[in-house]
């Protein structure tokens, strides 16, 4: 499994396909690899070389007790980025992972061809995804499990145990939760400066969507797309937005 | 089907049994028995990330001739849902006897 160090972490990642580069990151909590590799990834990977990477403390990188602030995990971006080979790259990320991509491409935009944006939450420490989450009943939290295999979650005590000790262990023993709460808004005046191309994807139901529309009216080069849904489009709508994605990014 | 196509699907059986039961890591997994019908799903309550550390496995296993992630890209997610051991074989036989003739 290929495994990048920092800080004394090790950050797994999976590579798919040849191209140029695109990297995929997935949400807080109940996200990993897995987000994407089941849906839009294998599609992309036709046209790109595509890297999906676990976020630290999630799926199968190492736990980290701190650094699950948007700079900190913008920094462990940067360190994975020449896996993902030479060139411009095009980010997509999903809720947090989404504004990563964004903090990395105001801080880096020579780096950055194009930015995909699924259902950013905004202001970062408003945790919409986590309230939403922690309100959810146990089933409804399951179906938000971007699981290949989440048709038969309600059954299925193994996996629901392994995903929601993930969610306990983030919650309780890692500095995440304060993390979020401490995030500083993005300032309009460097949201204004965005150069490249920026696609929001937003579900239509969900509490997220009004940020995709602060976000479309300050962000130069943006489009909103919405799909219907809620917060956890890439599982909810994985063939849709699959297709939207590769649509987007492979065929103009 | 000869003799030599059958050896041939037993041996990968055999090689994705153990895989799995690798990437499962847990003691119940080295007892159970992994046959064709074995449900990823239903069976083995296989976590998704689990399901993609088993395709890199396999990947090193088999090598550039199986794409299983390629392969996954034409299935809808439902039947990936449904998927069972035995098609997991049968698309591994398969790659390997094309590349053979090639």
């Amino acid at each position: 499994m290929p495994l990048v160090e920092r800080q004394g972490l090790s950050l797994h990642v999976q590579l798919l396909g040849a191209g140029p580069p695109l990297v995929m990151l997935h949400g807080l909590l109940v996200g990993s690899v897995a987000t994407w590799w089941f849906g839009a990834a294998p599609k992309l990977a036709r046209a790109h070389r595509v890297l999906l990477a676990d976020l630290r403390g999630h799926g199968l990188s190492s736990h980290a007790e701190s650094g699950y602030g948007l700079a900190s995990l913008a920094d462990d971006l940067a360190a994975l980025l020449p896996l993902a080979g030479e060139g411009r790259v095009t980010l997509v990320g999903h809720s947090w992972g989404a504004l990563v991509a964004l903090r990395f491409a105001l801080a880096h935009p020579e780096r950055v061809a194009k930015l995909v944006l699924v259902e950013a939450p905004l202001p970062p420490s408003r945790l919409t995804e986590l309230e939403s989450f922690l309100s959810a009943t146990p089933a409804e939290q399951l179906a938000a499990v971007p699981d290949a295999v989440r048709a038969m979650a309600a059954r299925s005590s193994r996996r629901g145990s392994k995903t929601l000790a993930q969610v306990a262990r983030l919650v309780t023993t890692t500095t995440l939760l304060e993390d979020l709460r401490r995030e500083p808004d993005f300032a309009e005046s460097e949201l204004a400066r965005l150069s490249c191309e920026t696609l929001l994807i937003y579900g239509d139901r969900s509490s997220c969507l009004p940020s995709g529309e602060r976000l479309a009216r300050t962000l130069p080069h943006a489009e909103l797309i919405t799909l219907p849904g809620g917060h956890f489009l890439p599982a909810e709508q994985a063939s849709a937005l699959a297709s939207l994605l590769e649509e987007r990014l492979c065929l103009t | 089907m000869n003799e030599a196509q059958v050896d041939g699907e037993g041996a990968v059986l055999a090689k994705v049994a153990k895989l799995l039961r690798e990437v499962i890591g847990e003691e119940w997994a080295t007892d159970v028995e992994i046959t064709r019908e074995t449900s990823f799903n239903e069976d083995l309550e296989l976590e998704s990330i689990e399901f993609v550390a088993l395709a890199e496995k396999l990947q090193n296993e088999f090598g550039a001739r199986v794409d299983f992630a390629g392969w996954l890209a034409n299935q809808e997610l439902e039947q990936i849902i449904r998927l069972r051991v035995g098609e997991v074989v049968d698309f591994i036989t398969r790659c390997l006897s094309s590349s053979d003739k090639a």
